[in-house]
């Protein structure tokens, strides 16, 4: 372990809502590091604000107390070093695959030639190689899912932030995309350095994290947060894979 | 029809190749994996509580990966084949190949891309319709020519312009 | 009509020879039909202007209003007010303004014209910007932000993508009132003030004057092929495009390709060849200005503060202007209500009262005629696939072009009674109104999901239960909407209606606040005052209808059927 700064610090962050003179507390006291290659998810039952935490990360929203730092830095939502993958896809319905992917890159002003070498290169990767001209409208859940996965990766972001990436797509497709998912991650040549993910789903948090951070109902508070040390590829029959998930979901409730 | 080299299963007649235009790769891909992670056989109810999809959904993509040879199908039991095993332990990229090879057999492709390449210039999608609709009659023609551009763009052996409605051949790239 | 792209290009060479044949026989007609021709384009061009004016307004006011909230709370109700005054009303004025401020020129008389034409289709088209924006999918708009997509770029790629299917919808929309408004003006501008310009509006008050019904046959036959065209070959295509647009409905569904819209437009010519060419040809041209334009942007980039500069001044500038606007107005308002009221001014609440009588009228006759038909056209398929295209063709001349028709046929009816304005101002009322309703009403009907008309034919019902518990709900919020646009129409056509001049001769109506308008800008002498408060409380009872009939009527109508109108 490194003394190198973590990439990403969240310090005593909290979110309200006030309505009515009344004040509605999302998230309490969010405290956690996130460094070099980390594979986190955040787990909870609905509503406990981790989709907030997202996007307050990601730079989207902010806290109303507490901060969060990037690279040192207060986050900003065009800092291209951070992605975001959406749970509904989000792609341009008349955009081409390929100028989906290159959206960020365009809107960095990163020369045509370089970009669409880029993009055509990430497309590749995640296995979309061939419909780079298709329209999303032409394409299955998972298909859309990984241009969104692309067009995060293609800003070679160091933090790549994930919103319950496979809850849109039936239990195959999303079985297959995360296992792409993971061959992807363990290819070190290819963005991101880290890899943040929020789902419902405890089962995909136990397959896929090295950490998992467990938060209770609202008001979100971190519960725990447990190491995963299962050596990967992880099969979901095995009683240890059991274990973990027993423990986890006891945690949440 | 004799054996193609490339599959464990006799090509299929053309009636048949109906379940691939409604299923994705990510699908029948996954559908393996689920079999492998029960020990490599199962019978579809077990398959069917595991992914949580009922057998209506189910059933296309049992039959789409038993066309192209990655499930046997026998007495309601599903058993990968070797294929499949290849399959899963492939990258990204070889899977594609591997697929490659399999949808090239596949009677209806052959028939498009050789057309293709006799024509020797793009083909409109009237004309591909024109000629699978004497096989499998118009209903079913929008449904193979859906499943023409999807496969045939993912193994990377065909281009499609949705705009123009143009389909052309292409070199893969790997 | 099931033409295929193949059989169109010998039916248009074959038309062609015609024409060339009909022209060497017959050089008169010939050179009559070529100065319709003529005349066509000039029209065309002064809608397109128009148009083109209304499109830059309605995206910058409604991106506007939609991007920013507080500006939205403050743009949008001046819009809604916009849309409820009655543009003809104004036209008189306006024109004679623009005439004289261009010292007389013709100039004046064609800004007036596409003036007028602009206010018709410009708050319509706006209100449609607005829609798309503020219903834009949120994860769409956070996608854009987290990869960085800002300004120009979110305009080019988010916002204005967004907008295109409205865009395309309400300008088909803007077009067909458009037109209505065009013969209009071209009209007026013709008629008492003499300020005619060359125009098939102008051709065909000249034939109506002249009394001549062959030539009016022509002209307005000439109008009708003029929005059939555009019609095929603009608007049809463009509506087929911007499909591609639109947004899906649900996130991670299955594959599909493209469906019914795209099949049933078909066989018309798409020239993807001609379009490959062009984008070919323009594609340099494209790739140039985003070069030059990109050390531009970058300069903006690293200068916010330059950026936040010229923001205020532009925010600044617009307010100075609207505060001018506002402020005269108001002052020439209190003017007008400080000083002694013109002598006619008595006669206005009267001549509302029997305007609005006389809509009412019409649009009771309307409801009578298009209700049984429209259910006729919906209940009995072949029917519907011969009427609609017959329907379609005649609703698209525009009531304008056909006063003289209607004047010289009610003369003839009630010509002995004396009645003939009376009869001719109910008659192109009920003209403007009915085909808003009827179309809306097949709409309304048609959307009746297939298995409800079936399920009603099992249980047997018929005849006046069938009306009451099926068909007449179905239609209530189409017919709704139908009817505030027939409404909105009926006034302004009131405004020409109620005062026409044909063959020499002026026909009005006893009372009529369409009549007092008019009265009051061709009487020559001064009449300002008059002028002003009968525009005024035309406005007055149009917004009051407004608030207080449809508004109500609306709210009570989606709590009862639970739907959403408009």
């Amino acid at each position: 372990m490194t003394d190198v700064r973590p990439i990403l610090e969240v310090r005593h962050a909290s979110r309200s809502y006030f309505e009515n003179g009344k004040e509605f507390r999302v998230l309490e006291d969010i405290s956690f590091d996130v460094r070099e290659r980390d594979f986190i998810c955040v787990v909870g039952p609905s509503g406990c604000g981790k989709s907030t935490l997202l996007r307050e990360i990601v730079g989207l929203d902010r806290p109303t107390s507490g901060e969060i730092l990037f690279e040192g830095r207060p986050v900003r939502a065009e800092n291209p070093r951070i992605s975001m993958v959406f749970q509904s896809f989000a792609l341009f319905p008349w955009l081409t695959v390929l100028e989906n992917v290159e959206l960020g890159l365009e809107a960095h002003k990163v020369p045509e030639e370089e970009r669409r070498s880029k993009a055509k290169n990430y497309i590749d990767a995640v296995g979309l190689a061939g419909f780079e001209n298709a329209y999303p409208r032409e394409l299955s859940g998972g298909m859309k899912q990984r241009v969104g996965i692309a067009r995060a990766l293609v800003m070679d972001p160091v933090l790549l932030c994930m919103d319950e990436p496979f809850s849109a797509l039936d239990a195959l497709t999303a079985q297959n995309l995360r296992d792409e998912i993971l061959q992807l991650w363990t290819n070190p040549e290819i963005p991101p350095s880290a890899v943040l993910m929020v789902t419902h789903s405890i089962d995909e948090a136990v397959y896929l994290a090295d950490r998992i951070i467990a938060m209770s109902p609202r008001p979100g508070r971190i519960v725990k947060i447990e190491v995963v040390d299962l050596p990967r590829p992880r099969n979901r029959k095995e009683p240890e894979f059991y274990g973990w998930v027993d423990e986890i979901y006891s945690l949440i409730v | 029809m004799p054996n193609s080299p490339h599959t464990d299963e006799p090509s299929k007649p053309l009636a048949d190749m109906h379940p691939i235009s409604k299923v994705s790769v990510g699908q029948i891909l996954g559908l393996v994996e689920a079999i492998d992670e029960v020990g490599g056989s199962a019978d579809v109810a077990t398959i069917s509580q595991e992914v949580e999809m009922d057998i209506d959904r189910l059933g296309p993509i049992i039959d789409a990966a038993e066309l192209l040879g990655f499930v046997k199908v026998e007495e309601g039991d599903l058993t990968i084949t070797d294929l499949s095993r290849k399959v899963l332990h492939a990258n990204i990229r070889e899977r594609k190949k591997i697929i490659r090879e399999i949808i090239d057999d596949v009677p209806i492709f052959r028939q498009v891309t050789d057309m293709a390449r006799k024509a020797g210039r793009p083909l409109s999608r009237e004309e591909v319709l024109g000629a699978i609709t004497g096989q499998v009659g118009t209903h079913q023609a929008e449904d193979f020519f859906n499943a023409l551009v999807y496969w045939g763009r993912y193994v990377e052996l065909v281009h499609y312009d949705s705009e123009s409605e143009q389909l052309s051949l292409r070199a893969p790239s790997t | 009509m099931a033409l295929t792209r193949k059989q169109l290009r010998p039916l248009a060479l074959g038309l062609v020879a015609l024409a060339v044949v009909v022209a060497l026989l017959d050089p008169a007609s010939a050179l009559e039909a070529g100065t319709l021709a003529v005349l066509a384009v000039y029209s065309t061009i002064r809608m397109f202007l128009a148009f083109v004016l209304s499109l830059v307004f309605a995206i910058a006011y409604g991106t506007a209003a939609a991007t920013n909230k507080r500006l939205g709370e403050f743009l949008i109700p001046i819009l809604d007010i916009l849309q409820s005054v009655p543009i003809l009303g104004f036209f008189p004025p306006a024109l004679l303004f623009f005439y004289y401020s261009m010292n007389g020129s013709p100039v004046g008389v064609e800004i007036a014209i596409i003036f007028l034409i602009f206010t018709s289709m410009a708050w319509n088209i706006a209100f449609g910007v607005y829609e798309a924006l503020t219903t834009l999918p949120a994860d769409l708009q956070e996608a854009a932000t987290v990869f960085g997509v800002r300004d120009w770029l979110r305009f080019r790629r988010l916002f204005f993508p967004a907008t295109i299917p409205r865009l395309v919808y309400n300008a088909m929309l803007s077009w067909t009132v458009g037109w209505f408004y065009l013969v209009a003006s071209e009209y007026i501008a013709s008629g008492p003030l003499s300020l005619s310009r060359p125009g098939l509006g102008s051709y065909i008050y000249a034939a109506g004057q002249a009394g001549d019904v062959g030539t009016l046959v022509l002209g307005i036959g000439t109008l009708t092929i003029v929005v059939l065209l555009l019609d095929t070959f603009l608007w049809r295509p463009l509506s087929v495009w911007s499909e591609r647009y639109r947004m899906e409905q649900t996130g991670g569904g299955e594959a599909r390709q493209q469906g019914s819209t795209y099949e049933r437009l078909r066989w018309l010519p798409r020239f993807p060849r001609v379009r490959s060419e062009l984008s070919k040809r323009l594609a340099p041209l494209i790739h140039g200005w985003n070069r030059a334009a990109t050390p531009l942007d970058r300069y903006y980039v690293s200068h916010p503060k330059l950026v936040r500069t010229v923001r205020w001044a532009d925010l600044t500038m617009f307010l100075v202007i609207l505060i001018f606007v506002v402020a005269a107005g108001i002052l020439g308002l209190i003017g007008v209500f400080l000083g002694p009221l013109p002598p006619l001014a008595g006669e206005i609440p009267a001549a509302v009262v029997a305007s609005l009588g006389r809509l009412a009228l019409a649009y009771g006759a309307a409801l009578a005629w298009t209700i049984p038909v429209a259910a006729w056209v919906v209940h009995n398929p072949r029917a519907s696939r011969l009427a609609t295209p017959v329907l379609e063709v005649i609703a698209s001349i525009p009531a304008t072009a056909l006063f003289p028709v209607i004047l010289a046929f009610s003369v003839l009816v009630v010509g002995a009674f004396g009645l003939e304005a009376e009869f001719a101002a109910f008659l192109i009322a009920l003209f403007a109104m009915q085909w808003y309703l009827l179309f809306n009403i097949i709409a309304g009907m048609r959307s009746l999901p297939g298995d409800m008309r079936e399920a009603a034919k099992v249980f047997g019902l018929h005849g006046w239960a069938y009306w009451k518990r099926v068909l007449l709900p179905a239609i209530t919020p189409s017919l709704l909407t139908g009817s505030i646009t027939a409404w909105g129409a009926g006034w302004n056509a009131l405004i020409v209606a109620e005062y026409i001049s044909y063959s020499g001769t002026v026909y009005h109506v006893g009372a009529g606040i369409g009549y007092l308008i008019a009265f009051a800008t061709y009487s020559g002498t001064d009449q300002g005052r008059l002028l002003l408060l009968s525009v005024l409380a035309l406005i007055v009872v149009v917004i009051v209808m407004n608030k207080l009939l449809w508004r109500p009527i609306i709210k009570r109508a989606s709590q009862r059927f639970r739907i959403e109108i408009q």
